[in-house]
């Protein structure tokens, strides 16, 4: 999903000289290719977050648009302050690409696992909030990035996803309903978690329970709920799943949507992680497994 | 409190009318926020008038044709935005905005600059540890697109404290941003207390050189020899020009006093009286 994005980013930066990509000391390969080939609009800034934002906030000013590549937890955690006031504040079209969402660095420990990057992100006005579930829809997602004046935080997953998106299809065409169309089960879900969710409605056909859907939202900040309303209104259980702690993630937001149409919100059922620092290391998918996100935990939690 | 013979300087020297002019005009609309940075706006009114005045390029209006190719100035301590509304207003660079309500609830003019709704308000200031790194990627992005304008920011010397500008400034040598000028309000009192005391950040100079900035040091209110470093040419490298200046310059009992650093509920009879401590 990493390669994707950064491919995207050159090609466009191909096609347009506003583009630019900004690190802040990424590993020596990191987009060798437009290094080389477009070194104006390639920076490789020191470890320094407090100044990277701002250095892309004043690009972005003067017409850049930037991309910027770190970590998520040192975008959100280090340089919270200067992406609310030097880049929402005065909405400029800076694109935050945040490497190992969720517990993808699970063996690096809790300084790196960004599992809270949503609910802070989700805190500053204008920012647009995406966790792709693919590199299909992260090539699309990006694409369409360049016309859009908002500031932007994108999550990415570990990498090497199965692809579950069409390809070449434009990103707010891209389909998010999967499955039975009238569920009595409906997935919801954000991010890499699509997959587990698509599993598990593959899990419950094979021991004949049919009725089951997925609904993904790559945008957390914009949720389209009236694409889906009628399928909720059907469903007599909904689970919310999300690689993230349980408070100001998509469970939050969906609920206050669901609220505010007066909607039934008793079959809303939440799976998420723990709201705690994670002391265990293993891998992404050890902790997915521990805390109920992978496959068998979602088919778990809705038998429940 | 005197650091060096440009600080002593800083506060044996007298004030021009011009100068007089706009302080009382920032006392005037202090009365009427009744509350203010008084002390933190006075100590930069005279290098914020020599930008405006003799050494930014601002052909135009805001909005107008000529605007984008304007010297920038950033208030990267934007709790001094006193004394930069008021050198707007005098250059006829607020529209037909309306000063004299600052800080009521439908005012442009709050407690600190906001660009959003005042065009020659460049960037949005007030926590500190901004303006540095936002004026290197103007710079870049200016440099970038071959453009001849220069970018101004002015920061406080408590502001210093903050790390971001540490990071900021290697960078601008690194990247080479000869058309950068970070000024340093050097009024040696922050809000708890001297510089020298809450976090000693001396010897600044050497610092700033040593990060490779070109550096100067300068009587902050001397008009003439603010002028005369300011539009200094550059020689390839980002400069940092040190103003020695006196927190509440002009008004005998503000000055060096930590109790006009920030005062709320400010009376008509406190702004007389200061008004009547204006010295020439």
């Amino acid at each position: 999903m990493r390669q994707a994005a950064l491919q995207t980013v050159y090609e466009l930066a191909k096609l347009d000289p506003r583009v630019v990509f900004v690190g802040s000391d990424l590993g020596a390969g990191t987009l060798k290719e437009m290094r080389d080939e477009l070194p104006d609009q390639f920076f490789m800034e020191g470890i320094s977050e407090q100044y990277l934002i701002g250095f892309v906030a004043g690009l972005a000013k003067e017409g850049f648009i930037p991309y910027v590549n770190t970590i998520a937890n040192f975008f959100t955690r280090r340089a919270y302050e200067q992406i609310a006031m030097d880049i929402a504040l005065h909405n400029l079209p800076v694109r935050l690409l945040a490497s190992g969402g969720g517990m993808v660095y699970a063996p690096l420990g809790p300084t790196h696992t960004a599992i809270d990057d949503l609910a802070l992100m989700s805190g500053i006005p204008k920012m647009r909030i995406f966790a792709p579930g693919d590199a299909n829809e992260m090539r699309e997602l990006l694409r369409t990035s360049i016309t859009d004046s908002k500031p932007w935080y994108v999550r990415f997953g570990k990498g090497g996803e199965p692809i579950f998106s069409p390809e070449n299809q434009k990103y707010p065409e891209l389909p998010k309903i999967y499955g039975n169309l009238q569920p009595d089960y409906l997935f919801v879900s954000t991010g890499i978690i699509v997959h587990e969710a698509l599993s598990a409605m593959e899990g419950l056909r094979q021991i004949g329970i049919t009725k089951v859907g997925v609904i993904h939202i790559p945008e957390i900040s914009q949720i389209e709920f009236d694409a889906w309303v009628n399928i909720y209104e059907h469903a007599k259980k909904v689970i919310v799943a999300e690689e993230h702690i349980p408070r100001g993630g998509l469970f939050s937001r969906v609920l206050q949507i669901i609220h505010s149409k007066n909607l039934d919100t008793s079959k809303l059922c939440s799976k998420s992680l723990p709201f705690a620092y994670l002391h265990n290391y293993g891998s992404q998918k050890d902790h997915l497994t521990a805390h109920g996100l992978d496959s068998q935990g979602l088919i778990d939690a809705l038998k429940e | 409190m005197k650091v060096n013979n440009l600080h002593e300087q800083a506060l044996a020297i007298g004030l021009s009318a011009k100068a007089i002019r706009l302080r009382e005009r920032l006392l005037e609309v202090t009365r009427n926020a009744g509350r203010g940075h008084i002390g933190p706006a006075l100590s930069i009114l005279e290098i914020i008038d020599v930008l405006y005045d003799r050494v930014m390029q601002i052909a135009g209006p805001p909005r107008g044709q000529e605007w984008a190719n304007r010297d920038r100035f950033i208030l990267s301590k934007g709790h001094g935005c006193l004394g930069l509304y008021v050198v707007l207003e005098e250059k006829g660079l607020l529209e037909d905005l309306d000063l004299s309500q600052i800080c009521t609830y439908n005012s442009k003019f709050g407690g600190h600059p906001e660009s959003a709704f005042i065009p020659s308000i460049e960037f949005s200031t007030g926590s500190l540890g901004h303006g540095l790194p936002v004026a290197a990627g103007i710079a870049k992005a200016g440099a970038m697109k071959k453009q001849n304008w220069r970018v101004f920011v002015l920061v406080g010397d408590g502001e210093l404290n903050e790390g971001s500008n540490w990071e900021a400034a290697a960078h601008c040598v690194k990247h080479k941003l000869d058309n950068l000028v970070v000024i340093v309000d050097y009024n040696n009192m922050q809000a708890s207390g001297l510089v020298q005391e809450v976090l000693d950040m001396r010897p600044l100079r050497e610092k700033w050189e040593a990060f490779g900035f070109e550096t100067f040091e300068v009587n902050g209110h001397d008009c003439v020899a603010l002028e005369q470093v300011l539009n200094m040419k550059s020689n390839g490298l980002p400069r940092c020009v040190i103003a020695y200046t006196v927190k509440g310059k002009g008004i005998k009992i503000a000055e060096n006093s930590s109790i006009w650093h920030h005062k709320a509920k400010i009376t008509t009879q406190e702004i007389e009286t200061l008004k009547a401590d204006l010295y020439s």
